[in-house]
């Protein structure tokens, strides 16, 4: 499998690629359930709206527990999509079809897919990246409300730790630099790892099931891939709770108050 | 996919050309993401936490009904132990009061029944007088006139009137002593 999506069609302008594709088709399959679970909301819920209940539900009290009571309504909806987005792009990676119906030609070893019509949408840096880039945008919004403008500078370049006098004018410019790589950090270390540690996890989890099923010849090669696609089911879940975790403790850190102990 | 990633590498690509990161494919994952953001939030996490808000709610409600109901009830409890034994005691000194009344009212009864026959009793004596009276009237005039008779006939005469006025009350005398 190639490291980028491979343009499938266009609209318009836009070239619509393998990994968009998977990304609409989730993305409507949560809508439309979404919408068939809570479009007759009950207070005695049944079927569908108890399961999203209790996805909701867990998520939320999870998040509280890390995040606490007051941000948690500010956060959760982005930490509960990215959540469920991830975990529902991830295993719909692992439908037999994936990266093995598409385009591609004849070899000596068989027919060889080298365009796949679907592809895991977390196994393309946009996607990831977009999810990164709109948690930084996000974590600004939640930084500024927590703190204002004046205590969100404060928080990032202000020395710490209650000193005064001379040791003070001495650990100025470096609480400054602290600040600068803690910039650094916030809008680069952290939105490029979380880009690169999902998409290298689904990316590598679809290379690996790929490669096991040509160890053996098929359909043995199912015994090799089982294994993995197991791994993969668990991979999937991890990843999204990775994704989500992180963003929380990171929005955690920042809504702290020096005084709550930063 | 060795030769792949070794082919972009005889290219050099940059970072972004390897993974195929450009701004009109990024934009639309991003929009992507952001519509299941916005409908997941709109369809299912308002609604759905809202519900879970109101039925925490509701429950705390009837939690607190329910104790409110408990300790009613232990305070109706209370107070109807509290009526029973005042009850308990009105009804004991009613039938105190009764048994009081009766006590006094067959007394009474009583007094009156033995006023009764002890009135009874001496109309009765008064009458066995009278009867004794007229009796011992009717007998001295009885054996007044057979004195008189009796004496016309020994002395063989005619007694006058006086004669026999004075005999009868002799008698009468004599029977009275």
């Amino acid at each position: 499998m190639p490291t980028f999506a491979e343009p499938l069609f266009h609209i318009g302008p836009l070239p619509v690629t393998n990994s968009m594709l998977v990304a609409w088709i989730v993305a409507a399959g949560l809508i439309a359930l979404v919408q068939l679970g809570t479009r007759k909301v009950q207070l005695l819920p049944g079927g569908l709206q108890n399961f999203l209940e209790f996805v909701v539900e867990g998520l939320h009290d999870l998040l509280e527990g890390i995040i606490g009571p007051d941000f948690v309504k500010r956060t959760f909806p982005f930490m509960a999509t990215v959540f469920i987005f991830i975990l529902c792009c991830n295993w719909s990676g692992l439908i037999p079809g994936f990266a093995t119906i598409g385009w591609g030609h004849a070899t000596e070893h068989g027919f060889k897919v080298t365009t796949p019509l679907l592809r895991p949408a977390n196994a393309d840096v946009n996607m990831t990246g977009a999810m990164a880039l709109t948690f930084t945008v996000l974590w600004c919004v939640w930084y500024v409300q927590a703190h204002g403008v004046g205590g969100a500078l404060k928080h990032l370049f202000a020395p710490k730790g209650g000193m005064h006098g001379a040791i003070l004018l001495v650990l100025v410019p470096v609480f400054a630099f602290v600040g600068l790589l803690e910039l650094v950090s916030i809008f680069f270390v952290r939105p490029l790892g979380l880009t690169i540690r999902l998409f290298g996890n689904i990316y590598a989890g679809d290379n690996l099931l790929e490669a096991m099923a040509v160890v053996i010849p098929p359909p043995f090669s199912a015994l090799t891939m089982l294994p993995f696609y197991f791994l993969e089911l668990i991979v999937g879940v991890v990843q999204a709770l990775v994704f989500m975790l992180l963003c929380a403790a990171f929005t955690t850190a920042a809504i702290m108050h020096e005084e709550e102990g930063h | 996919m060795i030769p792949i990633i070794l082919a972009t590498q005889t290219h050099a690509p940059g970072f972004f050309e390897q993974f195929g990161v450009d701004w009109p494919h990024f934009i639309a994952q991003l929009l992507t993401m952001l519509v299941v953001l916005y409908v997941l939030n709109r369809y299912a996490y308002k609604p759905l936490l809202d519900l879970l808000e109101e039925r925490r709610r509701r429950i705390a409600e009837s939690m607190a009904q329910a104790e409110q109901v408990k300790q009613e009830l232990a305070k109706a409890q209370e107070a109807r132990e509290k009526i029973i034994a005042d009850a308990g005691k009105q009804a004991q000194q009613l039938i105190d009061e009764a048994r009081a009344a009766a006590q006094r009212q067959g007394d009474q009864q009583l007094q009156q029944a033995i006023a009764q026959a002890e009135a009874l009793i001496a109309k009765a004596r008064e009458a066995t007088d009278l009867d004794r009276q007229r009796m011992l009237t009717e007998l001295k005039r009885e054996v007044g006139r057979l004195v008189v008779e009796t004496t016309a006939k020994v002395t063989g005469k005619v007694l006058t009137p006086d004669d026999q006025r004075r005999l009868a009350e002799e008698t009468s005398k004599q029977l009275v002593a």
